[in-house]
């Protein structure tokens, strides 16, 4: 069998034993020892049909990682998942995954799941079976609904996370046959967004975004590319709507308005610092500048209570900046506004959101590029229905509490008491497949499937559902069993019919009761969902909706904060936990968060000026402290934040997720009050006010910024005014030295109007020193800065391709991380004091593949060197570890392996591991390598069906095929046709440092468009 | 990957001090004469031989993905079986007996693996067959070894090449058992005089 299925069977590994020697110094011991590692090849019994080693077989599924639901194709090796990726023919993810969707993958893999289900015996776990487990439940749920049971009788709580429809309706099926009580509870909830399209339209249903058709762009402090309803295809529709169309010669802008820039207002093009909570006023403001008669319909009279005027009143803006972007509403062409957002759920969250579907009708974006389907869900309302849930368990009225995909120990402000609510609970049970913080006060786990090993489906927006099929047999190590199947169980020993004896049966037999038979055979549609990923089923025109009048009370005001505190505090969802629920992936505590590049631990955002006047620095460590709870945690100055606002990012400060996730970092629920917003019972997460003061300590921030977002006026990202796109650049005199050195090389292709292939290299191309050396391809990379968004995808898309290990909070400290690509970002014009323009750039860097590359002649053991398909190639087993390169490296991408960071991968982590990738040993430099494996496994392939060369797009990298924004693209420069050289032909390219050390990086950028002048140097 | 040149060094450097026959040792007791490693003494000429008596089967029959893989593959117990269910075997069949325990068992064969490329080198076995090459090019004359050849890598290693792989830990017995062995046969010219294979280090090494 393959590499990765052949086990080391000898006890004594050869280090070990030399370690031995080393210690005794007596090497008379050495005769009669075996110094082999012995390797078994362990063949399959019966071998599976579709399945060749060494050949990676894909399925395709559905994401589990978030409600959004994206499309996912999933590589796997000899039966294992080892990479997944977006599934382009997915309706509404398009391709692309975020960097969370990766790390679902190391879910999969935890260490720290549970090995079979555990059944507390005292104050321990002892595990169970699931014949055991499935009958203890079976009769402890008889016994709570036992009328004469008057000591731990009650009734039966469920308490669910996101599931897709069919489990969620089983999930209602099991506790109607119980006749208890379900609560729905997400702490990143859209709770308020989802009201308020019940109140303006009489829909509940999550509005639909066309970003990409949008012209003006308006985020009320959403965070929607990063931590929103569908980051993929927000963050897609994004790059449509904003990155430079050069046929057309278009752009659209994008206004962010909030009290802190997150990930996506970082890709603003202008910021409006507004006030926390002022969302409402704002957007009422300029929905009544703009509304024309009649257009606001029962909200007529509400618009002239507002007015730019006030708008800017509550804001604390100016009028003339309220006044512009009005301006713009009429003079853009289609706009959408978007918002507020979870990271601005205040106690009118219901009514901001309200706001904004105000300004969106009066723009007349409804039907164009706001979408409201009718189709009707139930209202969710997570915080007020919990807080019932809680009060029932205090008053001691449910029996059996059952908490499935959700994490309500960890995730409610600690006020909420939920802890000592579940504790009263005579019988708790736990679906979680890995241990969290309430598993840890269940008397019963069930651990249930991950996504990528169970059945399950979706349906994202009303018309396409898509099938989560597994993709692999079970872990065999942790003895799971899918919830679906555990209910379906209990409920058949309780005496409940069953037409299904297994989840998957039930998930079937509701597919076929849905199924249409005008759309032919269920069959044929359901192997077809299994191979595309997704049926999209005709929907009806939904036509345009009425504005309805509301039927409550709204309040549009800024609220009142909690405290007497002198700053706001904004507590935001992770880029990289969510709501907490990745906190145990190593690559999510070390994938740099997009905005302050910090790593495994918490930091508080506070603006330079402010922290200045109070005589703070970056790291200190500062106590926060709410009328609801207080934090110690180290300060980060973020420029992007308004002076009178602290920000503090959910999901870290776990005590019992598991060994990557406890202790790092603090949780920010601890500061909140444990209210709920109305009507929509949403939790809040901008309620209170806090105070800072210094403790005297401080720490090192764990951070990957290296110049603090300075480009120190060195030619990294470059950006060029949207207006002066098409003229003329200006001549680079004093560089022109360098332009002559670079006529020997370099990657400029000339237009080529004879496209054959014989006739390449043109005359007056620039190829680069080795250009004589092969005939072959020249593997070249462009990325479109203008498209880029800084998500981070890419990075964590990397690190699981090849196998690029974590180091830990410490290392990262030392400078010793290993990302192969990282996320550059640079502050060039951020200001929070008043509405101006933004600029803010993102420049992913990996290895520039120089054809003139510093780091090859300095190697003194050529383990560094040009192949001649112009890939900077790195031969780790020639390399000795002088980091020669690495010092002459220009661009910082060439890591070193310190230690042996590969080897403290506990199993089944490691099952995760490329098996076409070799796993660095210590002592070794590495870094990108243009996915080299995928170059030769299209090479091999395309030989063996005799077709050379490969063909465009047949080689995509690991971070081209993440993107969710499409800014990377791959491939032979050398062919006239390919993406690669015709989006390099642009004007906007430039490749980094080049004009300054002449190294004729084979990775090309295209510079960002602004829409303002940009400074001199920058250009 | 795993850089034994440094910790060879190291032991280098022990072996000389202690002056001990630690060659004659080979690899350690597994490889003492006459022991067996294998659990199933499995002969490749019986199946693969053209001589009077085997069976002449074609290498890919049962290493099955050679020609559309990388891995060659390791014939599945049911591919065994799927033959031996009927033919019982002459000249040992309580060896042929054993495969029957693995299929009722359930049970993998637990072959001990002889044949490694270490870690950090890639053999797509699929290009090599498609540019014509036998199996026997790199494995040798596999198809004339009995069972005694697979027993032990030195054995396989003197009976295929008639060299010894020696005490290399995890050391090939393909070939000459190095590089240099690959890059000869890259660097050989084709019929038009020109370098037939790659030799750039990251056609193997990525």
């Amino acid at each position: 069998m393959s590499r990765d299925l052949a086990e080391r069977a000898d006890g004594i590994l050869r280090r070990d034993f030399l370690k031995v020697v080393g210690v005794t110094g007596a090497g008379a011991t050495l005769t009669g020892c075996s110094t082999q590692d012995v390797e078994k090849l362990l063949p399959y019994v019966v071998a599976p049909e579709e399945i060749t080693p060494g050949v990676a077989t894909w399925y395709t599924t559905v994401c589990g990682g978030c409600a959004a639901e994206c499309g996912m194709w999933v590589r796997t090796r000899e039966g294992r998942a080892v990479k997944v990726e977006g599934n382009p023919s997915h309706p509404v993810s398009q391709g692309g995954i975020c960097s969370r969707g990766h790390a679902t993958l190391q879910h999969l893999y935890n260490p720290d799941r549970f090995h079979g289900p555990m059944i507390r015996e005292g104050a321990v776990f002892r595990q169970g079976t699931w014949d055991e487990a499935e009958r203890l439940l079976a009769a402890r749920l008889r016994r709570a609904r036992n009328p004469q049971n008057v000591v731990d009788g009650g009734d039966v709580l469920l308490m669910t996370g996101h599931t897709g429809p069919t489990m969620s309706r089983l999930l209602d099926e099991f506790v109607a046959a119980l006749g208890g009580l379900r609560v729905d509870y997400d702490a990143v909830s859209d709770a308020p967004l989802l009201e308020a399209a019940r109140i303006a339209y009489g829909v509940s249903s999550i509005p639909r975004y066309d970003i990409g058709a949008a012209r003006l762009l308006v985020s009320f402090g959403y965070d929607f590319i990063d931590t929103g309803a569908s980051p993929v295809e927000h963050n897609k529709g994004l790059a449509r709507m904003s990155a430079v169309n050069d046929e057309e010669g278009s752009k659209g802008r994008f206004v962010f308005l909030g009290p802190r820039l997150s990930l996506t207002g970082l890709n603003a093009d202008e910021w409006i610092p507004i006030r926390p909570g002022s969302e409402a006023a704002v957007a009422l403001g300029i929905a009544s500048a703009i509304a024309g008669p009649d257009a606001a319909g029962p909200y007529a009279s509400l618009l002239q209570a507002y007015s730019p005027a006030s708008a800017a009143e509550a804001a604390g803006v100016s009028e003339e900046a309220i006044m512009a972007l009005a301006e713009r509403f009429r003079s853009e062409g289609a706009s959408l506004a978007l918002g507020p957002g979870v990271g601005a759920h205040h106690r009118n969250a219901t009514a901001a959101n309200l706001a904004v579907m105000i300004l969106n009708h009066v723009a007349g974006n409804v039907g164009r590029t706001v979408h409201y389907d009718t189709v009707s869900s139930a209202a969710a309302n997570p915080m007020a229905e919990m807080q019932g849930a809680i009060a029932a368990m205090a008053a001691g009225d449910i029996g059996v509490a059952i908490v499935h995909g959700a994490n309500p120990a960890y995730s409610l402000p600690a006020a909420a008491g939920f802890l000592a609510a579940f504790e009263r609970v005579p019988f708790k049970v736990s679906f979680s497949s890995a241990m969290d913080e309430t598993a840890a006060l269940a008397d019963l786990v069930l651990p249930d499937r991950h996504f990528l090993e169970a059945w399950g489906d979706s349906m994202p927006r009303p018309g396409v559902m898509a099938i989560q099929q597994p993709v692999m047999s079970a872990v065999p190590m942790f003895d799971s069993k899918q919830a679906g199947d555990v209910l379906l169980a209990v409920l058949a020993l309780n005496g409940t019919a069953q037409a299904s004896a297994t989840f998957y049966e039930y998930l079937r037999s509701a597919h076929m009761a849905m199924h249409d038979a005008a759309m032919g055979d269920f069959e044929a549609m359901w192997r077809e969902a299994l191979r595309t990923g997704s049926v999209t089923h005709a929907m009806p025109a939904a036509a345009a909706p009425e504005l309805r009048a509301p039927d409550r009370a709204l309040a549009f005001d800024t609220p009142a904060f909690d405290g007497s505190g002198d700053l706001t505090l904004v507590v935001h969802p992770s880029s990289r936990f969510a709501g907490g629920e990745f906190a145990n992936s190593p690559w999510m505590q070390e994938l740099p968060d997009p905005v302050s590049k910090i790593v495994w631990h918490s930091w508080l955002e506070i603006n330079p000026v402010t922290a200045e006047a109070r005589g703070l620095r970056n790291g200190d460590l500062v106590s926060v402290t709410s009328p609801h709870g207080a934090v110690e945690v180290p300060l980060w100055l973020y420029p992007g934040i308004r002076e009178d606002v602290v920000a503090l990012a959910m999901g870290a400060g776990h005590t019992s997720m598991g060994r990557y996730a406890d202790g790092h970092g603090v949780n920010a629920l601890d500061l909140l009050p444990a209210s709920a917003e109305q009507p929509s019972g949403a939790m809040v997460t901008l309620a209170t006010t806090v105070t800072v003061e210094a403790t005297g300590r401080g720490m090192r921030l764990a951070t990957v910024d290296g110049s603090a977002g300075d480009q120190h006026d060195r030619p990294i990202a470059p950006a060029v005014q949207f207006a002066l796109l098409g003229q003329e650049p200006a001549a680079e005199e004093e560089h022109e030295e360098l332009m002559e050195l670079q006529g020997g090389g370099g990657f400029i292709p000339v237009p080529a109007e004879d496209g054959s292939p014989a006739s390449f290299p043109l005359e007056g191309s620039r190829y680069g020193m080795y250009a004589d050396a092969h005939e072959g391809p020249r593997w070249a990379m462009a990325i479109d800065l203008d498209k880029c968004t800084g998500c981070s995808a890419c990075v964590t898309a990397c690190q699981a391709e090849n196998n690029v290990p974590w180091t830990g909070e410490d290392q990262v400290r030392m400078g010793r991380d290993m990302m192969w690509i990282r996320i550059e970002r640079y502050y060039e014009h951020v200001d929070a004091t008043q509405a101006s323009d933004l600029d803010v750039r993102f420049l992913p860097m990996l290895c520039q593949h120089c054809n003139n590359a510093p780091c090859e002649p300095v190697c003194p053991v050529f383990a560094t060197y040009h192949t001649p398909e112009g890939v900077n190639a790195q031969i780790y087993n020639r390399c000795v570890g002088t980091r020669y390169c690495a010092n002459n490296c220009p661009y910082k991408v060439r890591v070193f392996n310190w230690y042996r960071y590969t080897d403290a991968i506990p199993e089944p982590l490691n099952w995760q591991w490329n098996p076409d990738v070799t796993v660095r040993d210590n002592g070794v430099m590495e870094k990108c390598s243009f996915c080299m494996q995928r170059i030769r496994e299209a090479e091999n392939r395309a030989a063996l069906e005799d077709r050379r060369p490969v063909r465009d797009g047949e080689v995509v990298p690991a971070c081209e095929q993440s993107c969710p924004a499409e800014a990377i693209v791959f491939g032979n420069i050398r062919d006239p046709n390919a993406r690669v050289t015709q989006v390099v032909a642009s004007e906007r390219t430039y490749r980094v440092l080049d004009v300054v050390i002449n190294t004729q990086p084979a990775v090309n950028y295209l510079r960002k468009v602004t829409f303002h002048e940009v400074e001199a140097g920058h250009v | 990957m795993r850089k034994n040149w440094l910790i060879g060094g190291l032991a280098g450097v022990l072996i000389a001090l202690a002056g001990v026959a630690f060659v004659q040792g080979g690899g350690g007791e597994a490889e003492a004469e006459g022991a067996s490693i294998q659990p199933i003494a499995f002969p490749h000429n019986l199946h693969a031989g053209s001589e009077e008596g085997q069976a002449n089967m074609d290498c890919q029959f049962c290493h099955f993905s050679a020609e559309r893989s990388v891995d060659a593959g390791i014939p599945s117990v049911a591919t065994c079986w799927g033959c031996h269910q009927v033919i019982p075997g002459r000249t040992n069949p309580q060896e042929v007996a054993k495969i029957e325990e693995y299929v009722e068992s359930g049970e993998p064969i637990p072959w001990v693996r002889l044949y490694k490329i270490s870690d950090h080198a890639h053999f797509p076995h699929m290009r090599h067959i498609a540019a014509g090459l036998a199996c026997q090019q790199c494995h040798g004359e596999i198809q004339q070894v009995g069972a005694e050849g697979i027993q032990t890598r030195t054995g396989i290693g003197r009976a295929l090449f008639g060299v010894d792989p020696g005490v290399n830990d995890n050391g090939p017995v393909w070939g000459g058992g190095n590089m240099g062995w690959c890059i000869d046969c890259h660097r050989q010219p084709n019929e038009q005089g020109v370098q037939q294979a790659s030799t750039d280090c990251a056609v193997c090494h990525y």
